[in-house]
């Protein structure tokens, strides 16, 4: 069959052509799309059509690939911007754009009521926000999935690298201070049997190769890497999530930027070759076995010390006023950078002057190549002589790429030829997406009766083991974390400098106050539950900035979504609650967001069937710490003092690590007693006893992973379990009372509940080595009638432990009196062991270290 | 007002704790200056009293560590560090800076191999003070913590009895009190014989306050000073003095 892009195609040179769409029907404009890589659907290619029939010309390839670029799902986030008839539990919605109603307007009417706080969102590379009189501190975060799914180790270098550049091209530089990474794999130690296509990646493999490529960038470009987490599920062995973070911080008068006709643009760094074609619209589509074969080219090596040198060259030249404006080349590359650049006031690229890794790149592919480490900046033409010397100051490849000229064209040329030329306002509206999605609730059933006869320290023991709790030690010492010099609250510490924290402390250079950066993720909730998904991860998140030390009205979010086939109605409706419960806590807190990003089609064509991951949010967070005194450990300090806990423990263990512990990780003979007969490894993976057809892998391994209504063997899942509800008017309450106790300097230490529950909570607080604890449950807030099980290990939102000096105790008690407060007990220097009790019963008597053990060595034999 | 005295600390490509030591020294009182290579001539050391070469990753030190610094150092300034040191100057080289002293062999011969974990290791560790009459460790205890965070800190010597020559005879002017990294001799810092300069893998200009340290309650805690501190403040007193800058 003659190809389509060959009969079409008019070649004026031999570096681009001219492809005649006019004649062209939608299935062949459809097909020109997938042969070009272009990822536009065909409603997309009409439009393109028609707009050229406007304009009474044929488009050439150059221009074809930038509006693919301009409308990648990457870079214009078209599902978030879709019009979604959304129907919940058979009530139908109608919601134009996710990102205008939930994310936007939320964050401006938060804005409106915080003056002066956020200082930017959404508009540039990064949100900022005010750190003091002369300082603004910002945070992005942005996932490299699809990179990382088929060369962990370059896609992850490569992820980093791409964050950082953000920051740089952030205002008129931003200096990036701090960076967190967040992962999502499958267990290190599955079963390789059980991965379904060809040319995957075990696990292992993933997450060697994704740390190992975070610290070989992170390290060498001399950022902290202070902040991360892991989650490890089966639902993410296909495909892998990478979310890379970084801080950074500017003075308040360069965050402003502006384009004006007659600046010179320049590109500083690397130079542009035929690595990283396509990264962006390759990204907006899903993975198959082809991918790992067909696609490496759209993934590259990171080279950091070539983004060091361009780094140092953006800030010294930001701090001399040079810049007037910078962005970085991500995705789309020049086309992308130098589209932002010149899309309203217009100007002219001429490509002759790129430097090229290597010769013969035809037009498109010099435009668009997404070759890393470059910088894209506007300068006036008198501060050319300077930025050159500059360049050679820290040895890095300056080059003038054109001119902006007030005509509103973004004019391409290359070999004498135009090769480009958009009136880019013509290209703001791509078509909004129509479509539908769906959830239904379950209706939750509390506690069952086959989690409440369990051994409590032998469960305690089990989910300090999990590879959801145990120490990421051995990973965050490959990060250094402490480099720059600012690292107040380190990811571990305490006095034995191991015990987890709740997220970490940097100082920034000129001010007194300080930067608190946190984060959660919990996808095990969004099975069943996605809005109390998003309300408890905005939750979590605010409440490690508080209990590090932030004041409570001084925090900002992101949200970096990832999710599976937005076209599964099912599946897009976890996402719409998951957008809503988002919202509502962040409305609730005033926490604006100020950034954010999104990741679709993380789902994979198996032997069996699609599989997609279940949907999943990072939100992440930072905040003003406004005195080093203020600054609060999450390691217990002193024997003696006195433990006390503030929110409420409820009743439901939905999404919790023991659920999961308790249904995935039996002992089959047992299990086999427990589960009416299903072994233990397949009562994970079936929902029903075999008779019918297995069952659909939306979320493969979870035994949460359809929406309708559980199967009868289903009785006493977790699928059956209610997921936590977030009380976000009382916690935010607490977490007042909270700041202020801070303030005071009541408060030795304190530690979020988070993963694992209170036991856990309390166990990590002590690994400090400072104390043993004696504590009993008695008083414990609880919200209706909780069991013994869930006041251990329920993931209640909203509650902090804390410890107390004994000098301050009446004066705390008195403070938080009338709200979920309570004492549980003591530190002691009369032995080392966690014992919990339960009126006379005694729920928990175990050595510290011996728990220490097992959950700082969980990770070890892996990595 | 006395004229403090200056401090250069020379950037390569990928050097990245030029900003935080620069900081450390001004706050015992240097007047200190980062000097990018490119910049860098023999003119340049004119009126230094002290040259420092801090951590990071000279030009990705993607062949051995500190190979390529030590190299390009030599062709722009061929041994102008040496007839500095010989003129009395102070030369301080930390992590990265200790593998480039090395590479130019201003240090007793040895080499920074990979760390014997095979791993980029951050974390602390605690330091004996084997030469306390030191200029850059006269103010440190006999034992003290500092920050690592290094993959290539394993010091070793062709023969493994020089290294304990090296131990004996205080030229391992600091040597960790575990085992780290797999050092001959637990070597984790060097100085040569003249006493000006000292190769050290840890970070001391991490730790300036009570405050960087990992336990809220080390020393006098908050803004109290931290290990770090002494370091620099030694050097500092030891070039204001006279008597004690001269060789």
């Amino acid at each position: 069959m003659p190809d389509l892009l060959d009969q079409i195609a008019e070649a004026p040179a031999d570096h681009y052509r001219r492809l005649r769409i006019s004649g062209l029907d939608g299935d062949q404009l459809a097909e020109l799309s997938q042969r070009m890589k272009l990822s536009l659907s065909r409603v997309d290619m009409l439009a393109i059509q028609k707009i050229y029939a406007g304009w009474g010309r044929e488009p050439t390839d150059v221009e074809l690939e930038v509006i693919a670029q301009t409308w990648s799902e990457h870079c214009k986030h078209r599902i978030f911007g879709a019009t979604i008839e959304h129907t919940l539990d058979g009530e139908t919605e109608t919601i134009r754009s996710l990102f205008k109603t939930y994310i936007h307007d939320v964050s401006k009417a938060i804005m409106a009521r915080k003056p002066d706080f956020v200082l930017s969102a959404f508009h540039d590379n990064a949100g900022f926000i005010r750190l003091d009189d002369n300082l603004a501190v910002c945070l992005k975060a942005e996932t490299h999935n699809h990179p990382s799914a088929i060369e962990p180790y370059a896609g992850a270098n490569t992820g980093i690298g791409g964050v950082i550049r953000d920051i740089l091209g952030a205002g008129k530089g931003a200096k990036p201070v701090a960076s967190l990474d967040v992962f999502c794999f499958g267990a290190p130690d599955t079963d390789p049997e059980k991965i379904q296509a060809e040319d995957v990646i075990h696990p292992l493999g993933v997450l060697r190769g994704v740390v190992r490529g975070v610290r070989d960038y992170g390290n060498r470009m001399g950022i902290p890497t202070v902040c991360g987490a892991i989650q490890f599920d089966d639902a993410y062995i296909y495909n892998p999530l990478v979310y890379c973070g970084t801080a950074g911080v500017i003075p308040i008068p360069d965050i402003g930027k502006k384009m004006s006709a007659g600046l010179k643009v320049i590109a500083v760094g690397a130079r542009t070759g035929r690595d990283g074609l396509h990264g962006a619209t390759f990204s907006s589509a899903a993975l198959d076995t082809e991918s790992h074969e067909e696609d490496q080219q759209a993934v590259q090596i990171g080279n950091p010390i070539e983004e060091k040198k361009a780094a140092d060259f953006v800030l010294e030249a930001r701090e001399r006023g040079l810049i007037e404006f910078v962005t970085d080349c991500g995705a789309g590359g020049y086309s992308s950078a130098c589209g932002e650049m010149l899309e309203e006031v217009g100007g002219e690229i001429v490509l002759d002057n790129v430097k090229l890794k290597e010769e013969g790149l035809v037009s498109w592919e010099i435009f668009i190549s997404e070759s890393q480490e470059r910088m894209v900046l506007a300068v006036k033409e008198v501060s050319l002589p300077a930025l050159r010397d500059l360049a050679d100051k820290y040895e890095t490849e300056l080059t003038e790429l054109g001119h902006s000229d007030g005509s509103g064209i973004l004019r391409v040329k290359h070999h004498g030829a135009t090769v480009c030329e958009l009136d880019c306002s013509a290209l703001h509206d791509a078509p909004v997406r129509r479509m539908r999605s769906e959830w239904n609730r379950r209706l939750p059933t509390g506690t069952s009766e086959w989690m409440t006869s369990w051994k409590y320290d032998v469960l305690l023991r089990e989910i300090i083991s999990d590879f959801a709790v145990v120490s990421r030690e051995p990973i965050i010492r490959e990060y250094d974390h402490e480099v720059q010099g600012n690292t107040v609250l380190k990811p571990l510490a305490g006095a034995a400098g191991d015990a987890p924290q709740d997220g970490s402390v940097i100082r920034i250079d000129g001010s007194d106050q300080l930067m608190a950066i946190g984060l959660s993720l919990l996808p095990e909730w969004g099975k069943t539950a996605p809005h109390e998904m998003g309300t408890a991860c905005v939750d979590e998140c605010f409440r490690q900035l508080v209990a590090m030390g932030a004041n409570p009205d001084r925090i900002a979010i992101l949200d970096n979504f990832c999710m599976g086939n937005p076209d599964n109605p099912e599946e897009l409706g976890a996402l719409v609650e998951t957008v809503k419960g988002i919202a509502a806590a962040a409305d609730a807190y005033s926490a604006p967001f100020v950034s954010g990003k999104d990741s679709f089609y993380n789902y994979f064509e198996t032997k069996d069937g699609p599989v997609s991951i279940p949907v999943t949010i990072l939100v992440s967070g930072m905040g003003i710490v406004e005195d080093a005194t203020h600054v609060t450990t999450g390691s217990l300090r002193r024997p003696n003092s006195v433990v006390s806990i503030m929110g409420t423990t409820g009743p439901d263990l939905g999404g919790s690590v023991a659920a999961r512990r308790l249904w995935h990780g039996l002992p089959a003979h047992e299990a086999g007693e427990l589960w009416h007969g299903l072994p233990a490894h397949e009562a994970g993976g079936k929902a029903d006893s075999g008779d019918s057809a297995p069952p659909a892998k939306t979320w493969a391994g979870s035994p949460c992973h359809d929406n309708a209504p559980p199967a009868k063997t289903w009785a006493g899942s977790p699928c059956h379990e209610a997921v936590p509800r977030t009380d976000l008017e009382a916690n935010l309450a607490l977490y007042r009372k909270y700041h202020e106790a801070v303030k005071r300097g009541w408060i030795l230490a304190a530690h979020d509940v988070s993963e694992g529950g209170l036991a856990v909570a309390l166990a990590e607080f002590a690994f400090s080595g400072k104390g043993g604890l004696d504590l009993s449950l008695d008083a414990l807030p609880v919200n209706g009638d909780v069991s013994k099980i869930a006041r251990l290990f329920a993931e209640t939102p909203g509650r902090l432990v804390m410890e107390i000096a004994p000098e301050h105790r009446e004066a705390v008690a008195a403070h938080f009196a009338g709200v979920a407060y309570a004492e549980l007990g003591a530190a002691t220097d009369a032995h080392r062991d966690l014992r919990i009790e339960w009126g006379k019963e005694t729920l928990i008597d175990e050595p510290l270290s011996e728990l220490k053990s097992l959950w700082k060595n969980g990770l070890a034999p892996y990595y | 007002m006395e004229e403090r005295p200056r401090a250069l600390l020379l950037k390569f490509p990928g050097t990245n704790c030029d900003a935080e030591t620069a900081r450390a020294l001004r706050s015992v009182g240097f007047d200190a200056e980062i000097a990018p290579i490119s910049t860098v001539t023999r003119a340049s050391l004119e009126g230094v009293s002290l040259v420092v070469l801090s951590g990071g990753f000279s030009y990705g030190d993607y062949v051995m560590s500190g190979r390529l610094a030590s190299l390009v150092t030599e062709q722009r300034i061929d041994d102008a560090l040496r007839e500095f040191r010989d003129g009395g100057g102070y030369l301080l080289g930390i992590c990265n800076g200790f593998q480039i002293l090395t590479q130019l062999g201003l240090l007793p011969p040895g080499s920074l191999i990979h760390n014997s974990s095979g791993r980029f290791q951050c974390h602390w560790v605690t330091l004996e003070n084997r030469d306390p009459s030191s200029p850059f460790l006269s103010q440190l205890p006999a034992r003290f913590e500092f920050p690592i965070a290094h993959a290539e800190g394993r010091f070793v010597t062709a023969d493994p009895a020089e290294a304990e020559r090296y131990r004996e005879s205080g030229l391992a002017a600091l040597t960790y009190a575990d085992d780290v990294n797999g050092s001959f001799a637990g070597i984790a810092g060097l100085r040569d014989e003249t006493g000006r300069v000292l190769g050290l893998m840890p970070h001391p200009e991490r730790f300036m306050k009570a405050r960087d340290h990992y336990d809220p309650d080390w020393g006098e805690g908050g803004d109290g000073r931290g290990s770090g501190y002494f370091l620099f403040q030694s050097l500092f007193e030891a070039i204001s003095t006279p008597q004690l800058s001269t060789a």
